[in-house]
Order: C-alpha cells, then structure tokens, then sequence
C-alpha cells in the first residue's frame, strides 16, 4: 500500500518481498522476489558467504527494477542459481 | 476406533470442606486440591474462585482453559505426554464435567520483552457486552489464581502453569469414577455408506518453530517445521493437541477448543447421515518462504487424497502471512478435484473498511465467514474483577500502561478476550444482506 502512494507521486518504487503473491494482489508496480518472509533480503541460514551473494543478487535486482519502466505489475526475480 | 465421552453436568461449584461430585454438585475442598502446587517452587501463591455466568464479573490474566476429563476406560490418559506416558489415546471411555470450565489466571512477567513470543494473557466478561462475543462466559468458571517466582523462563512458567492447571482438572474429573453419566455420546469413524461423500478435516496450525513453546503441542511434543500430520480425531478428544499456556490470545485457541473442536463435533454429528468423516489433517502453516507453502499445500492435498476425501472442511488458527498457506491449500485440493469450505475469521479493520482477507485465490469459491476478528469494542466496569493482580496490562508492548482491572476498556480488537474471536465456527449468528 506504501508503495502505490509512492507511485502515485512520482517517486518510482521496487518492493522486495517474499510475499509476492500477494503483493501481486494488491497491485504493486514493481516486485522483487524475496526469500523468507522475516529476511526478504537474504538467507541466515546460509554460510556467510553465501547469504552475501545472494544479498547482492536481490538487491541488485531490485535496483535494476527501479530503472526500468512498467505499465502493470511486473515481477522480477533474482537469479537463484546460488542457492540451495 | 471407538470412544465413548460420558457427561457430567456442572450446574453449581461450592468451595467446601470435602471433594464431591453428587447431583450436578462439584464440592471443593481448596487446600487440599491446591496442596501438591506449593510444592512446585515456581508458583509462589495459588487459590481459586468460582464465576457463574451472568455475574457482573470480569477475569483477568488469562492464559488457558480446559474442561476437566479423565479417561475410565482404555489406553492411556487425558493429556498423553504431559500429566503421563506417550501412549495412544482415543478409544475407550472418558467422563467429562460440562457446564464449567478450569480457567489458569496466572500473572507471569516474562523474559521476552518484544516480538511474538512474548508473554500475553486475556479477559473475560461473564455479562455485558464482552459476553456476547466469547462462548466461555456461558460456563461456571473455576478459576485458579497463580501467582509464578519472578524470572521464570518462558518454557519454566509454560509447564508450571499447565501443569497446575491440568492436574487440577484432572482431580475434579476424577471426582465422577464410578458414577452414573448423564449422557453418553460415541465417537467413531468409518461403516458409512458408500454413496456419502467423503470429508476430511483440514486443520491449519500456526506454530513459532522458533520460539520455546511453538504454540502447539502433540502428545506433548511442540509441532515446529513438520509437513501434514494425520490425526485420529478421537485423539483431540483426549487431549493430544495442547497449547502454550503463557500466551492467552483470542485468535488461538485454547485446551477447551481443542477437545471441544465444533468443526470436528460437527463433522462427528453428520457422520453417516451426510456424510462419511475420514479423519482429520494437522497441517502446520506459516512457512517462511512461498516455496515452503507451496510444498505444504501440495503435501496437504496428498494425503487428503490418500484418505479417498471427495470434500474437505479446511480450517485454520493464528494470523498473518499463515493465511496464504491455507489459500494455497483450497487451491491444491481444489485443482485435485477435491471441493472445499474454508472457515476462516475476517479483519476489516477497526471501523469493517479495510480489506478483510490477507490474501484469496479464485479456488476459494465457498468460504464461511464466522465474523470479524477487530472492531471496536466498549466494556463496561465489572463489580467484581478476579486474577492475581487488581492491574491488568490489555496492550502487550514493552512498557504499555497497567490500568484497574475494574474499569471500563475500549477495545480495538477482539484478540484480548479469551473466545473473543471465532475461530472455528463455534458461533450461533448469522447475516442476511436485505
């Protein structure tokens, strides 16, 4: 809901969440696909590592979301390949 | 698997000098009922008091409630894995005193000072307003008053308030071996006709996999990260499913709802004239990521198929993101061929304008509402407020404001009444749009 009123004033917006379903429901303009619903962006029971790259991953993602132009709900998903 | 639950009605409790079932008439002798806690050294102060519906009252500091059983006949006891061994439970003979409740009102500070394991309890008004939206304020409440030692971890006040509490039940039901029920009313599963359609029980469960107790218990053993459970409903019965007793809130259930489930009496009563009830699925929900519920629903749907269900009742208990699991749930079945009811709870909201689900799929095409969990709420001041302390905390964040148990609340929310949120559908209003 945040996100629409960012929208609506202009201010372009990526929500990572690992709820995109229903983030998807309620319409938001760009979705990053998050992985656990308390650690969105990342994985504490990854090695330390590991958890870095895919912290990287989603945010880099979602920075690339921010820059590209949508018209309706878009989703966008990190690469996964370094995860379990 | 067949169990008989045999009824004793409770229509009065006396606190007198000797322990006594005799014509609806529990007679209660304090000390000696009491005696054996003082020697649990983490219960500083322990007496009762007895609340009769109707009564311009208001109990506080809830935790729990049960309704006192004993099994006379067959494996086992009540409460397998907590007041004894792990054997299997379900089948035989247990007497029940109806009418009447045992309420834990135990004041208890907690370590945890944030988050969702942090310690909670709640209200009941026996008249008023506050009546009308709980179920418990129908039964006579024996109310037992703990005070617990300061600095209990979370886990130590959970068993020494459960442990209090069953145990006193536990002696109240024993009062009625070897009399004569009231009533009997048996419960097995199977010989239907083969042209009724087949229902299964989906039981959704929020459980804390990370907290000291989950939420949930099964023959005493917190059910954490787990995949589909099939359960005997007869175990429920029992008590097999227990609950963490230092978390009293109105969108969970409590030991009473468990072995009163109305979902499972329900199913029980149509049994054989509707429709043939095959069993009952425990499916622990609020995985974190959506992988996870996807796999539990799919999960789910295999074992409701694996028991032949045509049909399934899907209920769940708790709140939040659990919700999708159980979304993803009716879809699975659904999708399989399997038709759902889902009973669920609405928020909307304080004023009924918000959204009232969290999440919907297009599958869930037969949903019963058993009302909304918020709303505003006006409590009148009690006559008379029973607990351990005259000072109730009714919001749980780190330093909220302690207020006189006996005065007037405005409540936003319906989860700080015990039985103040409908979980499963026990509720007897209904609505019309005209």
């Amino acid at each position: 809901m945040i996100s629409k009123e960012l929208d609506r004033a202009g201010v372009p917006v990526a929500v990572i969440s690992a709820m995109y379903p229903v983030a998807e429901q309620v319409g938001a303009s760009r979705i990053v696909k998050g992985l656990r619903i308390p650690h969105p962006c990342g994985d504490p029971s990854l090695p330390p590592e590991l958890d870095a790259k895919v912290r990287q991953e989603i945010v880099r993602t979602a920075l690339k979301a921010l820059e590209a132009e949508v018209r309706t709900t878009t989703t966008f998903v990190p690469n996964r390949s370094t995860t379990a | 698997m067949r169990l008989e639950l045999a009824e004793f009605p409770v229509n009065e409790i006396i606190l007198a000098s000797e322990n006594r079932y005799r014509s609806a008439t529990l007679e209660l002798n304090q000390d000696e009922l009491l005696g054996g806690l003082h020697q649990d050294k983490r219960i500083e102060n322990a007496k009762l008091a007895v609340v009769l519906p109707g009564e311009c009252a208001r109990i506080t500091h809830i935790r729990d409630i049960v309704e006192p059983r004993i099994k006379v006949r067959g494996q086992g006891q009540v409460f397998p894995g907590i007041l004894g061994s792990v054997t299997p439970v379900g089948e035989g003979r247990t007497h029940r005193l109806s009418g009447m409740a045992v309420v834990a009102a135990a004041e208890y500070e907690g370590t945890i000072r944030a988050g969702t394991a942090v310690q909670r309890s709640a209200i009941l008004d026996m008249w008023g307003p506050g009546a009308e939206i709980s179920h418990f304020s129908s039964l006579i409440q024996l109310v037992l008053i703990l005070r617990l030692a300061k600095g209990l971890a979370e886990i130590d006040a959970h068993t020494a308030i459960q442990q209090a509490e069953y145990q006193l039940a536990f002696q109240l039901a024993k009062l009625t071996t070897g009399l004569k029920p009231s009533a009997v009313e048996v419960f097995e599963l199977g010989e239907a006709d083969p042209l009724l359609p087949s229902i299964v029980l989906i039981q959704g469960c929020l459980t804390h996999s990370g907290h000291p107790h989950s939420n949930l218990a099964y023959y005493g053993l917190p059910i954490r990260d787990s995949l589909a459970t099939l359960v005997h409903p007869n175990e429920l019965l029992d008590g097999a499913m227990t609950v963490d007793t230092t978390r009293g809130i109105g969108y969970y259930p409590t030991t009473w709802d468990w072995q009163n489930h109305p979902l499972v009496m329900g199913l029980y009563r149509s049994h054989r004239k509707q429709l043939n009830f095959v069993g009952m699925i425990v499916e622990r929900i609020r995985f974190e990521t959506h992988h996870g519920k996807e796999v539990i629903a799919q999960n789910t749907m295999r074992m409701a198929k694996a028991l032949h269900a045509e049909g399934a009742l899907v209920s769940w208990l708790g709140s939040g993101n659990a919700f999708v699991d159980v979304m993803l749930t009716v879809q699975a079945c659904e999708r399989a061929g399997i038709k759902t009811v889902l009973v669920t709870y609405e928020y909307g909201g304080k004023d009924g304008v918000d959204s009232p689900l969290l999440y919907y799929v297009p599958e869930a095409n037969a949903v019963i509402s058993t009302g909304s969990r918020d709303r505003w709420l006006e409590l009148p001041p009690p006559d008379r407020a029973v607990g351990p302390n005259e000072s109730i905390q009714i919001l749980t964040y780190p330093g909220s404001p302690l207020i006189p148990a006996q005065s007037s609340l405005t409540l936003d929310a319906r989860e700080m009444i015990i039985g103040g949120v409908d979980i499963w559908g026990r509720g007897y209003r209904t609505c019309v749009a005209y």
